[in-house]
């Protein structure tokens, strides 16, 4: 399964995980995850430990993802990126938009 | 040697039934052609040719069958192992049978015809 | 259905035949393999019932060219045959036979074979014209592409990219990648250049690529600056792209007069500054790419890079960098460095990177995902009038009119006034043809009185290379620091029979200047760098009928006459 999801202990913060290719054909499985979550769900964290390639659909679907989130007032946290995936999302200045650790 | 019947009359009766006006044409035709392989096997015989042999009594035994002659096809499927396995030294035995059951079922058929 | 039946048996073929005519279908009858190819071949039957053993051409045979006769059509073959064992079965399916029926014939199991290959033979009938429907849209949305393409190309690579100090690759027609390469002249002199990719590909990423062209070339043609330019292109693109959906792009803007360039990375690979003395400077992305952000929160500042002539600035999209060898790897930021770093002395960068990509693809022809330009600074006077995209009113205007605009205070920070005035003075048609160098009086004037007026500037900051980084800093810090301060533009234009005559006056609330001291600095026709204001007036005073300068050096007026051309006197 390219997206995993799991939800933390108290219920408000989801973790989505994306595994290989991070593109095009992830978006659908990837708005269903956060789309279709619990309400209580306050805050989001990508875990991009298992993804090995990102391309600008992918950074498309985190916009939506941080428009669907609350825009300036989204919580969502970029982690475990690989060097390729650090730099696609540096030379986009994403870091402007989203917490990456 | 083999224990079935000269004739199947309930596939016969099915036959009739299917072939309506036709099923003595049927009859007539199936007689025809059964000499003619019959020869067939005899000139595969004298010509010691097994495999020919073979061949030709699984063509036969298969209409045999068709026709609701299950004794006569269990006859042809001996000829054809026979053949098959080139052990011809036993086939003139059971052509000879073929030829006898043969005239029964003939016999037999000519009669259902009327 | 058409049903052919091989069989070499004469009753069997009767029996056979006879079932199949009761269960109501078409039969045509063959004795051997031979007859049953050719009867096939005639006959077109939907169902084919073949005798494995037969005379002359056997089934096994018969079956194999049937089914390559067949072609992409699905015409069940059943085998017939009293073939007991199973390896003899098997070959039966493996020549191409879909089933086999088995003697004696069972009337029943014969009805629900031949019921059961009809309804695939339908199923697949229904699938073939599904795919030939599907095929037939397909080509039919390629060709729409196509012309869409066509109209995107005029839009998408224009402008003045065929100018000779610009060098440019970009995608050709076939492919739709959603990149886009625009420049244009600026009134006054000077080029801008964007280029731009936008997320996706195919139609949604080129829909974009129109209106951010009308916007350019729009803005360009009207003398806006750079960061005016970004920021409605930003602004733009928030509107009308959904979410999700945004243009990497950078924008440059080469000043002819002066010895800088401006530029502005937002998602792009670095771009490069590669000076005549073999220097180079990147230019990397600092920005988050256009359409996201919203215009409140973008950010149109531009970073200012010193650069004299036969300086070259290459950009490129990603396409360039993610190029790859056989072996799958990519070229790389590294690759193009490398490059950069090993040019040689006469060599172009542009030629240098196109023929080391090339060699490293192993492609004879650059891929299509490529979009590649540079830039060369060329300084110097004021530019050939060049205008791509002026448009043309055939509207009258106002002949007789008299204007007065003053800014402020903050906005003189904030705030730009050349296109205002540039198109209060295009309103009158006979100046429309001029709108450069109206322009260029206009700013001008107005840049000396800001500079040298308002915030004091000092012009021999200008006279290094170096020193103009530092004398736009400066300039940036005063600027916070206007109070009091106004600048005010007075125009008035009087109609002649087909002429008329432009009057500019500009006031500043500055010190003002000793025009007479400046003027004996910088005596007529000595080149660059004996200081801008000294320039800037011996502009002036070329391009107008009269410059007169009052108060104390902070009022400057100029008279601008003009004629239509029929009566073959030039103005000015």
């Amino acid at each position: 399964m390219p997206i995993e999801t799991r939800l933390s202990e108290d219920g408000q913060t989801l973790v989505i995980q994306v595994q290989g290719r991070f593109d095009f054909s992830t978006h659908q499985a990837f708005r269903d995850a956060y789309e279709h979550c619990d309400p209580s769900v306050k805050s989001y964290v990508i875990d991009l430990s298992g993804t090995t390639y990102l391309d600008s659909s992918a950074l498309g679907m985190l916009l939506l993802l941080r428009d669907h989130a609350g825009g300036d007032s989204a919580s969502v946290v970029i982690e475990n990126c690989n060097a390729d995936v650090r730099r696609i999302l540096s030379i986009s200045n994403f870091e402007q938009l989203f917490s990456i650790c | 040697m083999n224990e079935k019947p000269h004739l199947d009359e309930e596939a016969l009766a099915e036959l009739q039934d299917v072939m309506e006006d036709e099923f003595s044409v049927l009859i007539q035709t199936y007689l025809a052609d059964s000499r003619t392989r019959i020869h067939g096997l005899h000139d595969a015989l004298a010509a010691a040719d097994s495999d020919q042999l073979a061949k030709a009594a699984h063509s036969f035994k298969g209409s045999c069958f068709n026709i609701g002659a299950p004794r006569l096809g269990a006859f042809c499927f001996e000829l054809e192992k026979l053949g098959k396995n080139e052990q011809l030294e036993k086939a003139p035995e059971v052509l000879e049978a073929i030829e006898e059951e043969f005239q029964d079922v003939a016999r037999r058929l000519e009669n259902f015809n009327e | 259905m058409n049903i052919l039946i091989a069989e070499d048996n004469d009753s069997d073929r009767m029996i056979l035949a006879t079932l199949i005519r009761r269960l109501g279908h078409h039969v045509q009858e063959a004795s051997d393999g031979l007859e049953a190819v050719s009867s096939f071949v005639k006959f077109q039957p939907d169902l084919v019932l073949l005798d494995a053993l037969m005379p002359r051409m056997d089934g096994m045979e018969a079956a194999r060219r049937i089914k390559a006769l067949g072609g992409v059509r699905f015409i069940p073959l059943i085998f017939l045959t009293s073939l007991s064992n199973a390896t003899e079965q098997a070959r039966c399916l493996d020549a191409g036979g879909d089933d086999f029926l088995v003697k004696p014939y069972n009337r029943v199991i014969l009805e629900a074979k031949i019921n059961a290959f009809n309804r695939m033979r339908s199923l697949h009938q229904a699938v073939s014209e599904q795919r030939d429907h599907i095929r037939r849209q397909n080509e039919r949305m390629l060709e729409e592409q196509r012309a869409a393409r066509r109209v995107f190309d005029n839009v998408a690579h224009t402008g003045c990219l065929n100018a000779p100090n610009i060098r440019y690759h970009a995608s050709p027609l076939s492919v739709f990648n959603g990149d886009v390469l625009f420049a244009s002249r600026r009134p006054g002199g000077g080029t801008l250049l964007f280029m731009g990719d936008f997320t996706g590909h195919g139609l949604p990423a080129a829909i974009g690529a129109m209106p951010i062209a009308e916007v350019f070339y729009g803005m360009a043609a009207k003398g806006f600056g750079a960061a005016d330019i970004l920021r409605e292109i930003n602004r733009k693109l928030c509107s009308i792209l959904p979410t999700g959906m945004f243009c990497c792009g950078v924008l440059l803007e080469a000043d002819s007069k002066q010895s800088a360039i401006r530029v502005w990375n937002g998602g792009l690979p670095d771009g490069w500054l590669v000076r005549k003395n073999g220097d180079r400077v990147a230019i990397p992305s600092r920005h988050l790419p256009l359409g996201v952000l919203p215009p409140d929160r973008f950010v149109a500042s531009m970073d200012i890079l010193d650069a004299l002539s036969g300086d070259r600035v290459v950009v490129m999209t990603d396409g360039f960098p993610e190029s790859r060898d056989d072996q799958g790897a990519p070229f790389g930021e590294t690759g193009v460095r490398r490059v950069l770093a090993g040019l040689q002395p006469e060599e172009h960068p542009f030629d240098a990177l196109m023929e080391h990509l090339q060699r490293f693809t192993g492609q004879p022809a650059p891929a299509d995902d490529i979009t590649l330009c540079s830039l060369e600074v060329v300084t110097g006077s004021v530019a050939p009038e060049i205008f791509e995209k002026t448009p043309a009113s055939s509207l009258s205007g106002p002949g007789n009119w008299h204007c007065v605009y003053e800014i402020r205070e903050r906005t003189l920070a904030d705030f730009n006034p050349l296109p205002l005035l540039l198109h209060i003075c295009m309103e009158v048609p006979g100046l429309r043809r001029k709108s450069g160098e109206i322009y260029t009086l206009l700013s001008e004037l107005y840049n000396n009185a800001l500079e040298h007026g308002v915030l004091a500037l000092s012009s021999e900051w200008k006279s290094s290379a170096k020193g103009f980084s530092l004398y736009y800093q400066e300039r940036k810090r005063r600027l916070s620091e206007t109070e009091g301060h106004y600048i005010r533009f007075t125009l008035d234009h009087e109609s002649r029979p087909d002429a008329g005559r432009l009057r500019i006056r500009c006031e500043d609330s500055g010190q003002g200047f000793d025009a007479e001291s400046q003027g004996a600095r910088a005596p007529a026709g000595t080149g660059p760098g004996n200081g801008y204001a000294g320039r800037g007036l011996e502009i002036l005073k070329r391009m107008t009928q009269e410059l007169n300068i009052y108060g104390a050096g902070n009022c400057v007026e100029i008279v601008y006459d003009w004629e239509f051309p029929n009566h073959g006197l030039q103005s000015s």
